[in-house]
């Protein structure tokens, strides 16, 4: 447990020879790796389930369809109408987050959601995606107007809350992968060098932690920020009040 | 006053571990009394019961098992103790055995709930168990964020040299402490109405099962707020200035005070939307809207917390 440092990381600094040093320019070198590798295993089983989708009465091409029609109903139950823009973009992000979440079940790998670059950038992009959706269906007059809702002086607090959504959504990914992902490497070095913990940990122990706090945990909070997308989109488009009804 | 340090870091494990086996040790009598109770109103159902039991139990004292690891890292780590170390050890303290205890009081209820739900509806048992599994393991955040907050204190702790260290250590641990309680309140009084209205009315599961999630994130929003401002603090390096100290303290406790009432509120108003929904599940989107407004705006008053805790430490 000596010298466990839990701020160890390598940067990339690219722009050096340009004379941008300042720590804004640096590359978490780990971080890109393994967004690298989640997007390649993504590919490969978007590839998979394509071919096997030809077969009719196959079991890949069932668990796909049953996948896609949950997320369908959920869209319809939360948003209030199908739109194949909106459950296509929910469906890759949960996608993308639940292989960052899990990625480290993998030798040599760790989650790229354990930095909080990757959980911020996915935050900004759900926020913008509200705000794009909000002004192509309401048009952009009554976006604006949201702002100003109740009274005009209310304009800073809609402003803040907004961005509140931003913050709570991504750094909610990233404390709960990051407290997993370092419970189990805490763990993982704690047993080391002890032929009755090693035991112990072979025989069971290992696979509860890492399914508990690394499966279990991944999937949890990638289907979380997956419907809480869902719900600030709800929100965007029928605005808090939800006049739809 | 060497010895006050070695003092604090001794009663830090000590403590750790005792208060939250207190916490967990109650909840874990609760959960097993209700297993009796439910056995009484459905013996038939003893399987079922006994099996939701038993893992209901088991994610109680995940609590217990954090704090433990909390305890052995700091007795088997290498311990560089100075005058000032001890009190960055009692931030450690509060974080964990607030937290710990907290958690492991308040996510027995819903196993409580879920257990009475099984003897009302013992067919129905694979579903209640699914749905404890996830609003009670969602419970146990805030303790991660503590054991978080705890390994960056304790990984700080061996540099610190001054009094105004000391301090912002403190109150990191603060500030996660006293933020969590009042949500996990909230998230335990909402669970355990899911949970129940699970056993009057099974047909309510998957519109339930959404609204849980959704809810319990908006529940859980100022523990997040909490936990940016104690890593803020834990990262906020400034020379010996005890004016900086103070201010570091008094956002710890604007932020950690400043959870209380939108917590415990907002996992009312939730609790009060479930009963709804399980009453009669057709009305599912136009009460969920309702409730997750009133959320937001509750959740507002947490935001004030949050800015001024962080205008205190911008503009100290």
């Amino acid at each position: 447990m000596e010298g466990f440092d839990l701020l160890q990381t390598s940067y990339w600094q690219p722009l050096a020879h340009f004379g941008f040093t300042h720590s804004f320019f640096n590359l978490n070198m780990a971080t890109i790796i393994n967004t690298w590798l989640v997007l390649i295993v993504l590919l490969i089983l978007c590839l998979v389930m394509g071919f096997f989708l030809k077969y009719k009465n196959g079991k890949i091409r069932f668990i796909a369809t049953s996948f896609v029609a949950s997320f369908i109903d959920l869209c319809e139950q939360i948003v209030g109408f199908f739109s194949a823009a909106h459950t296509g973009f929910i469906i890759s992000i949960f996608l993308f987050i639940l292989l960052c979440n899990c990625i480290s079940v993998l030798p040599w790998t760790e989650e790229p959601t354990q930095d909080l670059n990757t959980t911020l950038a996915l935050g900004i992009i759900v926020f913008i995606y509200c705000q794009a959706a909000a002004i192509l269906h309401n048009g952009f007059w009554n976006y604006i107007k949201e702002y100003f809702a109740p009274f005009l002086i209310m304009l800073p607090l809609n402003i803040i809350s907004k961005l509140a959504s931003v913050v709570s959504i991504s750094f909610r990914l990233f404390g709960n992968i990051f407290g997993g992902a370092t419970i189990v490497a805490i763990y993982m070095s704690a047993i080391q060098g002890s032929i009755l913990f090693e035991t112990a940990g072979l025989l069971g122990l290992n696979w509860i932690m890492v399914g508990f706090f690394i499966l279990f945990e991944g999937f949890l909070q990638a289907f979380v920020f997956a419907m809480l997308s869902f719900s600030y989109l709800s929100i965007a488009i029928h605005g808090e009040s939800g006049d739809e009804q | 006053m060497t010895e006050l340090s070695w003092f604090l870091h001794y009663g830090t494990i000590a403590s750790c571990i005792a208060i939250t086996a207190l916490g967990v040790g109650i909840g874990e009598g609760l959960t097993s009394q209700a297993a009796i109770t439910a056995l009484e109103i459905q013996p038939h159902a003893k399987s079922e019961i006994a099996k939701i039991n038993i893992l209901g139990a088991a994610l109680v004292e995940t609590a217990a098992i954090i704090a433990s690891a909390i305890a052995l890292i700091l007795l088997l780590g290498n311990q560089t103790i100075n005058e000032f170390t001890g009190y960055a050890s009692l931030g450690i303290a509060f974080a964990i055995c607030l937290t710990g205890f907290f958690v492991g009081l308040f996510s027995a209820k819903p196993a409580n709930a879920a257990i009475l739900a099984v003897a009302r509806q013992p067919f129905f048992s694979q579903r209640i168990f699914r749905f404890m599994l996830i609003s009670q393991s969602i419970i146990q955040t805030p303790v991660i964020f503590a054991f978080i907050i705890a390994m960056f204190i304790r990984s700080q702790s061996v540099y610190v040299t001054t009094m105004t260290d000391a301090i912002r250590l403190l109150s990191a641990g603060l500030c996660i402490g006293l933020g969590s309680i009042g949500p996990i309140i909230g998230l335990s009084n909402f669970a355990e109405t899911a949970c129940a209205g699970l056993g009057y009315n099974r047909t309510a599961y998957s519109k339930l099962l959404t609204f849980t999630f959704i809810s319990q994130a908006i529940i859980e929003t100022p523990i997040i707020f909490s936990l940016v401002i104690s890593l803020f603090i834990c990262f906020s390096f400034v020379g010996d200035n005890m004016i900086a100290a103070v201010a570091f303290f008094a956002s710890a406790l604007c932020m950690g005070l400043g959870t209380f009432g939108p917590g415990i509120s907002s996992g009312k108003t939730a609790a009060a939307a479930c009963r709804q929904i399980v009453i009669n599940p057709d009305i599912y989107s136009s009460v969920s809207k309702v409730s997750i407004f009133g959320q937001g705006v509750i959740d507002t008053a947490a935001i004030y917390a949050f800015l001024v805790s962080l205008g205190l430490l911008i503009l100290k």
